[in-house]
């Protein structure tokens, strides 16, 4: 960060995710030939799209696709779907010094102060922070704030890791953890069968076709073994099933601890912890057959 | 014999129901606002409603008893699913009834007898109906096939099975609303009753003008702005017209009764037309209502199902209130002139108009009701005041909730003793009685 005031980009609509993707990629062409340098420092500056609309038809078949009621009110995770552009928008940028394509995404955490309806106009702006070390390269937060009127509704903070990237000084003392949470498998509630096409369903009801997640082919142009479950969905059904009708402010975070691949089965655990008045769900999502954590998460409704 | 309950019977109700208050949400044209929702969906919407409204998150209701007539097999906790998905404590119990258009009548009457029984002390009760996301299913030929293949072990067991398809097969089935004794669509049979008690076109339309005058002007004082939440951007009932004018209604072509003999009168305008919605009912006990600081709009006196034999053409098929109201008279000592407000359900106009004829008609009053005489007239201004059927629309389930909880409601603010009749398919009826509470 060179300290100076965040600069603000106004965006005139939200972007399209597909000419971000092929943005993405026609940057990591030009950085891999040396016709673009890659930067060192996260660039200063947030990207902003006002009075952002919610199409009806693409909610209900958002709320469908992950099982929750077509209600009025907006799912907390859609409402990072709807966000998503703009903070892919920071990401595609040319001086943004990690590369799109390929990140992992580890966790997400969300704070919602109330809950919105389908027929509010949003403001969403969103900007990355905290280029650090990790184990296996580098990792960066993207932040990214929903308000209406003026006023903050929505906060949610996504961490990616760059693979094998490295900072131009390493720094030992700020090593990320080492370890990852230990797996000691919870009690089983649930079970999640996830199709072949979870991927693309997810995608056409998001927006968000990201390779890795539609086909084995595709997903292994990547570096992937086969196509995996984008963290959203999961995220999604997660929140959803946690708290299916929450009526005030809304907290959750997901932990990502390995891909689910697809098709594939998702071992869930859902279990209430905390008191009526700060109603807790602690959720874990495994492998059975592969005896792998996939995830783990809570959720809570105040 | 006659299963005629005694009037001791309703007198000695051992505790009080009572309409709390209701919930619904606008109903659309069938293909409009909600087409893509489901009847899950339109169940947990009245729900969210009805939560905010009482202030129920985390609560254990007693029960909530809904149903839908256009149900997909996968929906066969609909009740209980849209339980687990609202705010209510998960250990609210739910179960799924239905009685085609009875079908939310139906839940209220069960419910508050459960309550008058004292083995729940509240309840949620009510339906939901989608004509846009009705269940299709595969044909007949193709189930057996897809059931056969399921069980078929070997390859050739699996292709012999396969040869049987037809090209047939493949087209799927939709509901109707044909009765699936007659064959006859519900228009067609009401057409047979309509011209049977010679009811007149003008006298149809009259009744559709009234219904959708009454409900504008229900929206426009403001009745419904505590019996709604709104949905999916409608705030209204869609299929509302409040400038309709008899001219208007005039202009339509008659769609039913075609092929009798008398002219046909029967028009998209004084039918209902198909509709998505879901509306439910806070029930309980006046301790439940007292405890929890609650409202308690009206008390639900009696109720009472009657059904008829269209199949032999001794009935329409659409006549089964006119049956079940006198003997709920009789039960509870009252006549037509004990009652300030009536709501009979407008499936078509004709149905309401043939129904207020019979009961005025002494023959056959005597004759085929058993009466000793006509049961009487009803005084049109008390007929349907907030609008019915014919304005708001008719998605099947969601009626009966719609009609107890606007009618508690008209008790609460003028008093007196209401009637609601029902008629469903099958040649059913289910009416109810309920009273101010003071």
């Amino acid at each position: 960060m060179n300290g100076a005031l965040p600069a603000e980009v106004e965006l005139t609509t939200v972007p399209g995710l597909a000419g971000l993707y092929r943005q993405a990629l026609a940057l990591a062409v030009r950085r891999k030939v040396g016709l673009l340098p890659t930067p060192s420092v996260l660039p200063a500056v947030r990207h902003r799209v006002g009075g952002v609309a919610v199409d009806l038809g693409g909610l209900t078949r958002f709320q469908h696709l992950l099982g929750s009621a077509a209600r009025d009110v907006l799912p907390s995770a859609y409402l990072h779907t709807l966000a998503f552009p703009v903070a892919m928008s920071v990401l595609t940028r040319a001086d943004f010094p990690l590369p799109l394509l390929g990140m992992v995404h580890l966790s997400n955490e969300v704070h919602q102060d109330r809950q919105v309806s389908a027929f509010e106009k949003l403001d969403v702006v969103s900007w990355s922070e905290g280029l650090r070390p990790h184990p296996a390269g580098l990792q960066v937060d993207l932040v990214t704030e929903i308000g209406v009127d003026g006023i903050r509704v929505w906060s949610g903070r996504s961490v990616y890791l760059a693979r094998g990237m490295r900072l131009e000084t390493p720094d030992p003392r700020e090593r990320g953890p080492k370890d990852r949470p230990a797996f000691s498998r919870p009690a089983t509630t649930g079970l999640w069968r996830l199709d072949a096409d979870t991927g693309r369903r997810y995608a056409a009801v998001s927006g968000d076709w990201n390779p890795i997640h539609l086909s084995g082919l595709t997903a292994r142009a990547l570096g992937m073994k086969t196509a995996i479950a984008h963290g959203m969905y999961l995220a999604a059904r997660m929140v959803d099933e946690a708290v299916p009708a929450p009526a005030g402010p809304l907290v959750w975070r997901i932990n990502f601890a390995s891909p689910v691949l697809l098709p594939g089965a998702v071992t869930t655990s859902f279990l209430h912890r905390g008191t009526p008045d700060d109603e807790r769900v602690d959720v874990v999502g495994w492998s059975a057959a592969r005896q792998r954590l996939h995830f783990t998460g809570w959720v809570r409704a105040e | 014999m006659a299963d005629q309950a005694g009037a001791q019977n309703a007198a000695q109700s051992p505790r009080t129901a009572v309409v709390i208050g209701g919930n619904r949400i606008p109903f659309a044209r069938a293909g409009g606002a909600y087409a893509y929702s489901s009847n899950k969906d339109m169940l947990i919407a009245a729900l969210d409603g009805l939560v905010a409204r009482f202030g129920l998150q985390g609560e254990r209701i007693g029960e909530v008893a809904a149903g839908a007539v256009l149900k997909h097999s996968r929906d066969f906790n609909l009740t209980r699913e849209a339980v687990l998905g609202s705010a209510l404590s998960p250990q609210t119990p739910a179960y799924d009834l239905q009685q085609a258009c009875a079908t939310g009548l139906e839940t209220v009457v069960g419910l508050s007898n459960k309550i008058k029984l004292g083995q729940i002390e509240s309840g949620i009760a009510g339906g939901v109906d989608s004509a846009s996301d009705a269940p299709i299913a595969v044909s007949e030929g193709l189930r057996r096939v897809l059931l056969d293949l399921s069980r078929a072990k070997t390859t050739p067991q699996k292709l012999r099975i396969l040869s049987t398809l037809r090209p047939k097969d493949l087209s799927p089935n939709a509901p109707g609303t044909g009765e699936p004794r007659t064959g006859l669509s519900m228009g067609e049979h009401q057409a047979i009753t309509t011209a049977a008690w010679k009811i007149t076109r003008e006298a149809q339309d009259e009744l559709a003008y009234r219904s959708h005058h009454n409900l504008a002007a229900a929206y426009e004082r403001g009745f419904f702005s505590d019996l709604m939440t709104p949905y999916r951007g409608l705030t209204r009932d869609a299929n509302l017209r409040a400038d309709t004018s008899l001219e208007k209604l005039a202009t339509l072509k008659p769609v039913f009764g075609k092929g009798l003999d008398t002219p046909a009168t029967m028009t998209a305008g004084n039918s209902t037309p198909l509709t998505d919605g879901a509306a439910l009912v806070l029930l309980g006990s006046e301790e439940y209502a007292t405890a929890n600081n609650l409202p308690m709009l009206a008390n639900i006196v009696d109720a009472e199902a009657a059904a008829v034999d269209f199949v032999h053409g001794e009935e329409g098929l659409l006549m089964g209130g006119v049956h079940a109201v006198p003997r709920l008279l009789e039960r509870n000592g009252l006549t037509l002139d004990d009652f300030d407000f009536f709501e009979i359900h407008e499936a078509f106009a004709g149905t309401v108009l043939s129904a207020l004829a019979a009961w005025e008609d002494e023959d056959y009053c005597k004759r085929v009701l058993g009466l000793d005489g006509a049961l009487g007239s009803i005084d049109r201004s008390r007929l349907n005041v907030h609008g019915s059927s014919l304005a708001a629309g008719h998605p099947f389930a969601a009626t009966g909730g719609r009609i107890v909880a606007s009618l508690a409601k008209t008790l609460s603010e003028q008093g007196g003793r209401g009637l609601i009749s029902i008629c469903a398919a099958g040649g059913q009826g289910v009416v109810a009685i309920l009273e101010a509470r003071n």
